[in-house]
């Protein structure tokens, strides 16, 4: 991968140059109180674009699966019906994606393009699609109280899956790494200079600085993706989390690397329709119901099973090579029930560990023995 | 890959109803074919087991087993209606449009079962999806063993696909043994639920080298599987086939998404030993 170095009062004119390719630039912005969002640059609100920022709670996902996208529209003419596929792709960067989110993208890559089905219509958009990572270096800006990219492995810098990374070096200058051939090409640009061994270490130094600076959230996710894995989770866990529940379906809303939907058709006139798809939630009372009202996933915990079990089996994250939690945090900021990522895996890890290590007392008590009887593992 | 050939995996393809006929209460099927003849004989390489995604225009789409054998020459759907696509498929008429995309799922192996028995045991609309396989397999009947059905419905008039039962009760080889919950005036056969009709002294089921297909209501698969695991037979020689709410079919949208496995994509036919990992309620 090649490096550049460019000046801090340089780094908007990346944005200027997308945008002259005839690309719509998607920004961070800061809102009216702490709150930060993604938005389209116009030429009024370029000077506006973050480069520290906290990473806004709705995250970038949308410009590769939109939260409604249309996918095909039917019209009805003298006994005729016309199908047409309905794409909008038009060429898009985001600027100022945290490496997270650049994560949770390559996630939906694996999940949409790489298995047996191609979905067109992320295809369509994520090959239009250029992505300037930032890296998060600003410990009292960037990173947030619920951060724990560390153990997700995806962070602070990302090593792959962008296009441009621009990492703040401090001193007025910031270091971009380039991730493809596309990303490259923009160091023809005058803005960029070669860097020195010095910039090199100086890149290594602020990344293990910033590695420090993380928050107390930490997600121990070995243990527990094992422990998922070999289905070792006690039932009365499960429960215990879905208490907390109160399915508003928040999590999978924020999540970057929740994948499910939910398709509708909708009429649009006396002879025409539409069929959209729309983001769902396993969280909700009618994810699984099926017509007539069967529901095979009928507790509450049923479906909070259903989200941390697909996101933290073995299984799937064999199968799609990359762990559907790329530890952003934004679960545990909109959960009102404190079950977020983070605290799912040390309850569901703490749970087992205590019940597989007794303490030598528990251990010759028979009482012990008769409750681990009555409570079999989910089988 | 899509089966449908498209580059589009959830473009289906415009169907054209041939004609309607009416099976049991609130049960209908419905023939039908692709307008494109190139699509009709793509599709016609489906497996038993396999089904398809429907698409009533402007109303939605849903999946549905398919009933017909890749032997037989016309392609059908048996749909009962339960909820507003199957009720707007109801109301059309021969001639009628609609659309359809498939075959999807895994399907069940026939080939893998050559050489051996095979045993049936449907429950009520159970039938539809083993109706593809029992016609597989007397139509391939010098690949396997023994052929025995066990069908099982609520009333007389809730027993599906007459003409078939007929006809297999007619083949040499094959037994074929109805059963109802409740009998009607003029009904003179066995009155209980499908199990009962393994105890019938005519019946003799052998386990080994025997495939045990299943389908049917939760409360009698339950039973079911306990009478065939008591016999003896192994968990991975019963085979079912689930049913989930789905929206697409190719493993995308999640509904069906159960244990570590997607239905739509790893099944829908699974091995009992495969359903009971999978850990919900069938």
């Amino acid at each position: 991968m090649k490096a550049r170095i460019i000046d801090s009062v340089d780094v908007l004119k990346i944005v200027d140059l997308l945008r002259a390719q005839g690309r719509e630039v998607i920004a961070p912005f800061r809102g009216r109180g702490n709150d930060t969002y993604f938005d389209t640059v116009t030429s009024e609100n370029r000077d506006d674009v973050q480069i520290h920022f906290a990473n806004p709670s709705y995250p970038p996902k949308r410009f590769v699966l939109p939260h409604i996208e249309q996918m095909m529209k039917f019209h009805r003419s003298d006994g005729k019906i016309d199908m047409e596929p309905t794409y909008e792709h038009p060429p898009r960067a985001i600027f100022g994606i945290r490496s997270c989110d650049v994560a949770g993208i390559s996630h939906l890559d694996r999940f949409y393009l790489d298995r047996e089905f191609r979905d067109i219509y992320y295809e369509k958009r994520r090959q239009n699609l250029f992505l300037v990572n930032v890296v998060c270096t600003d410990p009292a800006r960037d990173i947030g109280e619920n951060c724990f990219c560390m153990c997700a492995d995806t962070g602070p810098a990302a090593r792959e899956h962008f296009d441009l990374q621009l990492m703040d070096l401090g001193m007025g200058q910031f270091m971009a790494v380039a991730g493809t051939t596309a990303g490259q090409t923009l160091f023809n640009e005058p803005i960029f200079r070669k860097g020195t061994p010095a910039h090199v270490e100086r890149r290594r130094e602020i990344l293990g600085e910033a590695r420090k600076r993380f928050k107390t959230t930490t997600s121990w996710f070995p243990a527990t993706v094992r422990y998922v894995s070999q289905d070792k989770i006690l039932d009365s866990t499960w429960e215990e989390i879905g208490k907390r529940c109160m399915e508003c379906g928040g999590c999978t809303y924020v999540c970057p690397a929740c994948t499910c939907f939910t398709v509708s058709d909708r009429q649009t006139g006396p002879d025409e329709a539409e069929r959209v798809r729309i983001w769902d939630s396993c969280a909700l009372a009618g994810f699984t119901r099926m017509a007539g009202g069967f529901n095979p996933r009928r507790a509450v915990h049923d479906r909070r099973n259903r989200r941390f079990f697909r996101k933290l089996a073995h299984y799937f994250i064999q199968r799609e090579l990359s762990m559907a939690c790329v530890g952003c945090g934004r679960c545990v900021s909109v959960c009102h029930g404190d079950i977020g990522m983070p605290s799912v895996v040390e309850m569901l890890r703490r749970a087992t560990a205590e019940r597989a290590l007794p303490s030598a007392a528990e251990k010759a008590s028979p009482s012990v023995a008769e409750v681990d009887k009555n409570e079999p593992v989910r089988q | 890959m899509n089966p449908s050939g498209s580059d589009n995996i959830y473009l289906p393809r415009t169907a054209i109803l041939e004609r309607v006929v009416d099976d049991i209460p609130e049960v209908k099927t419905f023939y039908w074919r692709f307008e494109d003849p190139a699509a009709q004989s793509q599709f016609k390489r489906f497996r038993p087991g396999q089904f398809a995604q429907v698409s009533l225009f402007g109303i939605g789409e849903f999946p549905a087993s398919l009933p017909p054998s890749p032997t037989e020459s016309e392609t059908f759907f048996t749909i009962r209606q339960v909820g507003s696509c199957t009720a707007a498929l109801h109301q059309l008429h021969p001639g009628d449009k609609f659309a359809v995309r498939g075959p999807y799922g895994n399907g069940f192996p026939m080939e893998d079962y050559y050489g051996k028995n095979l045993v049936f045991v449907a429950g009520g609309i159970g039938m539809i999806p083993l109706r593809s396989c029992i016609v597989y397999a007397i139509a391939h009947r010098q690949q396997y063993q023994s052929i025995q059905i066990f069908y099982g419905a609520k009333t007389p008039r809730e027993l599906m696909y007459l003409k078939n039962l007929d006809e297999w009760q007619n083949t040499a080889h094959v037994s074929c043994h109805t059963t109802v919950d409740r009998s009607d005036n003029g009904w003179a056969g066995h009155v209980g639920v499908v199990g009962s009709l393994f105890k019938r002294p005519d019946v003799r089921i052998p386990v080994d080298n025997t495939i045990a297909f299943v389908c049917g209501p939760p409360v009698m698969f339950r039973f079911v599987i306990r009478d065939l695991l008591e016999m003896g037979f192994k968990q991975s020689n019963i085979v079912s086939t689930l049913e989930r709410y789905m929206k697409c079919g190719v493993g995308k949208c999640g509904h069906c998404c159960i244990g570590v496995a997607y239905i739509c994509v790893d099944g829908p036919v699974f091995t009992y030993e495969q359903i009971k990992k999978l850990g919900e309620d069938i």
